[in-house]
C-alpha cells in the first residue's frame, strides 16, 4: 500500500462512503454540519486564548511558569476538540444515515471540566503571584 | 429508521414549505461557515502581532473556508441539470472533504500556536 493510502486508512470512513442507510432529509445533514463548524469555532477560540495568554500578558511575579500553565493546555484542548467534532460529526451523520438514535456526546463534558480546572489554576497563579 | 430525520417525511408537509425550509437551513449553514471564516481571519489577525509570518498563514485560510463554505449555499440550476458535485435535488453531496479540511486547517493553526507559544518571545506590552 502507498503511504497516501496509509495515511487515508487512518481516516474513519465518511459516512457517504458508508453504503448503509439513506440519505437523511438535508436539514438534518446541515444541522449536523453547523453543529460542526461551532466546535471549530470553539477550538479556534481556545486556541487565540492560549496564544495570548503566553504571549500577551504581562508575567506573573514569582510564577515564572504562570502564563505557559494557563496558556499551553487551552491551545492542545483546542486541537483536541477540532479531531473530536470531526469524529462526532461522522458518527452523528452515520446516525441520521441509518435512522439510529443520535450517540452521546462527551464533548461538553470535556469542555466544562477544563474550563472549570483552568479556571481554578488561573486563581491559584494568581494568588500565588499576589502573595510574592 | 426514524421518518422525520429522511427526505420522505417534510415532503408530506408540501413541497413548497420543504424547500423553504431547506434553504433557510442551507442559508444558515453558509452563515456558519462565514463565522467560521471570520474566526480564522481574526485568529490570524491576533497572530500577526505576534508572528507575521505565522499570521499571514492563518489570514490566508480564512478566504479558502469562505470559499468552501460557498459550496453548501450553491442552488440548483434553474434547467434541472445537477452541477459538479451536486445531485439533481439541488443539495451539495455530503462534503466530508470539507470537514476534514477544516479539521485538518484547525490542527495546524493550533500547533503554529503551540509552537510560537512555546518557542516565540513574549509581546507584553502589545496590549497597552
Amino acid at each position: 500500500m502507498s503511504w497516501s493510502g496509509r495515511l487515508a486508512a487512518l481516516w474513519p470512513r465518511a459516512p457517504a462512503e458508508d453504503e448503509e442507510g439513506t440519505e437523511p432529509d438535508p436539514r438534518f445533514t446541515f444541522a449536523n454540519e453547523r453543529t460542526f463548524l461551532a466546535w471549530s469555532r470553539t477550538a479556534l477560540a481556545l486556541v487565540v486564548a492560549g496564544l495570548g495568554i503566553v504571549q500577551l500578558l504581562p508575567p506573573f511575579p514569582g510564577v515564572p511558569v504562570g502564563r505557559h500553565l494557563l496558556g499551553v493546555p487551552l491551545i492542545v484542548l483546542g486541537a483536541v476538540l477540532a479531531v473530536a467534532a470531526y469524529s462526532e460529526w461522522i458518527r452523528n451523520q452515520r446516525a441520521l444515515r441509518r435512522g439510529e438514535p443520535l450517540p452521546r456526546s462527551v464533548m461538553p463534558w470535556v469542555l466544562a471540566a477544563t474550563i472549570t480546572m483552568m479556571a481554578v489554576i488561573s486563581a491559584i497563579v494568581v494568588l500565588l503571584s499576589a502573595a510574592r | 429508521m426514524t421518518p422525520a430525520r429522511h427526505g420522505g417525511d417534510p415532503g408530506k408537509r408540501g413541497p413548497g414549505l420543504s424547500r423553504e425550509r431547506t434553504s433557510l437551513a442551507r442559508e444558515r449553514t453558509s452563515l456558519a461557515w462565514m463565522r467560521t471564516a471570520i474566526s480564522f481571519a481574526a485568529l490570524g489577525g491576533a497572530v500577526l502581532k505576534v508572528n507575521v509570518v505565522t499570521g499571514l498563514i492563518i489570514l490566508g485560510i480564512a478566504p479558502l473556508i469562505w470559499q468552501l463554505g460557498r459550496i453548501s449555499s450553491r442552488r440548483p440550476p434553474a434547467d434541472g441539470m445537477p452541477a459538479d458535485g451536486m445531485p439533481a435535488d439541488g443539495m451539495p453531496v455530503v462534503g466530508a472533504t470539507r470537514i476534514r479540511l477544516i479539521t485538518v486547517s484547525v490542527v495546524g493553526v493550533s500547533l503554529l500556536c503551540l509552537l510560537i507559544a512555546l518557542f516565540g518571545r513574549g509581546v507584553p506590552t502589545a496590549l497597552r
